[in-house]
């Protein structure tokens, strides 16, 4: 009697640590890990690396030459999210956008890229731009006429003194579902975030 | 998926009224909201553990039904009011169809995860009870087998004294 309790207790003690471990291993398993939540964004150069953003290294562009980029983005915050990429048109005197109060340039919108993303999806694209028409007023140069991607976009109120640094920016804005806009960055917990680039440029006349 | 915009487009063309053209623009919000109540819908059904391919498939007809809004927007723009609310109402129509398909997958995985966590847990003491069991049993097979060594260490002892006298 005394043997058999003896193993009855050593029973019940194994049987009780191995419940502890198991239900902890089931409670890992059928909880979702929490990570880091955040988008990525990126401009590829013509040869779909981080390089040759100008044709011939050339930044100074002339009206006719086309520019090739890749535009891409990745979803990191697990969950499917739609994502908008707003392209704009500034210059050296338009603010860039504000990281530290997440606010948008004011650079007027040239196009918007959308798409809904998969958690963990990549989505990349070319994009194709080229300054079809230009004009000079006082030393101030429009570049009025924009192709991007096969479609024609125009532009009458961002110049630049003798063309010199224009840039495209691109800045990536996300379904907020707490506010049900579109909004510049995304949430992450209580914190706000922002994700933009933009790439630098000269429009020249030709013949100049 | 592009969307319009730019400083100036296009020009609508003459011969529609302000009515007209308010009506596609509301079509056009109404399809914008719709598509966004989508999106809510799929990501619900997300979050209840749905399918990966499954929630692919949504998420290209999401992809389809925000492509029909763009198409409006511009359509609008170019002053073809009819197609414009031809496409919001195509996409609003798509919006709703993945709405109900995401409720049934929300559903479904709810009901799946749920079985998933019985089954998981119901495991627990399974495991436990066999872990015991090997130990129960493993415990008296090696205390046997070191009586037995200690037994045999003996009996050789008493032997080799023996031998010995």
């Amino acid at each position: 009697m005394a043997r058999l309790s003896e193993d009855l207790k050593r029973a019940v003690t194994i049987f009780i640590s191995a419940t502890m471990v198991f239900s902890t291993l089931a409670y890992v398993a059928v909880t979702p890990r929490p990570r880091e939540q955040f988008y990525q964004i990126y401009v590829l150069g013509e040869t779909r690396k981080a390089e040759r953003y100008y044709p011939d290294g050339n930044p100074n562009i002339l009206v006719g030459r086309v520019v090739r980029w890749y535009l891409g983005a990745t979803n990191f915050m697990g969950s499917v999210q739609y994502v908008v990429i707003k392209v704009k048109l500034g210059n050296s005197t338009i603010k860039a956008p504000d990281d530290v109060n997440r606010v948008p340039s004011p650079a007027p919108v040239l196009l918007e890229f959308k798409k809904v993303l998969m958690s963990n999806e990549t989505w990349e694209f070319p994009f194709v731009w080229e300054i079809r028409e230009i004009n000079a007023d006082d030393g101030v140069i429009y570049p009025t006429v924009f192709e991007i991607n096969g479609m024609v976009f125009r532009n009458s109120q961002v110049g630049a003194l003798r063309g010199h640094n224009f840039r495209i920016v691109f800045e990536l804005w996300s379904f907020d579902p707490e506010s049900g806009r579109v909004m510049f960055g995304w949430r992450t917990g209580v914190e706000r975030r922002v994700a933009w680039l933009q790439i630098w440029f000269n429009a020249t006349m030709p013949g100049t | 998926m592009l969307g319009l915009l730019s400083f100036s487009f296009a020009t609508p063309s003459g011969g529609y009224s302000a009515s007209t053209f308010g009506g596609s623009s509301q079509a056009i919000d109404r399809a914008d909201m719709e598509f966004k109540r989508a999106i809510m819908a799929v990501r619900e059904a997300e979050a209840a553990g749905a399918d990966e391919d499954r929630l692919r498939i949504l998420v290209e007809k999401l992809n389809s039904a925000l492509w029909m809004i763009d198409r409006a927007e511009i359509l609008l723009l170019q002053g073809d009011v009819v197609g414009a609310s031809a496409q919001a109402e195509r996409s609003i129509e798509i919006s709703r169809e993945i709405v109900s398909d995401a409720v049934k997958l929300r559903d479904e995985s709810v009901q799946s995860a749920y079985y998933g966590r019985v089954f998981t847990f119901g495991l627990v003491p399974v495991a436990s009870l066999l872990v015991t069991a090997g130990a129960h049993f493993g415990w008296k097979w090696w205390r046997r087998r070191e009586i037995d060594r200690t037994m045999r260490m003996e009996i050789r002892g008493l032997k080799e004294r023996k031998e010995e006298e």
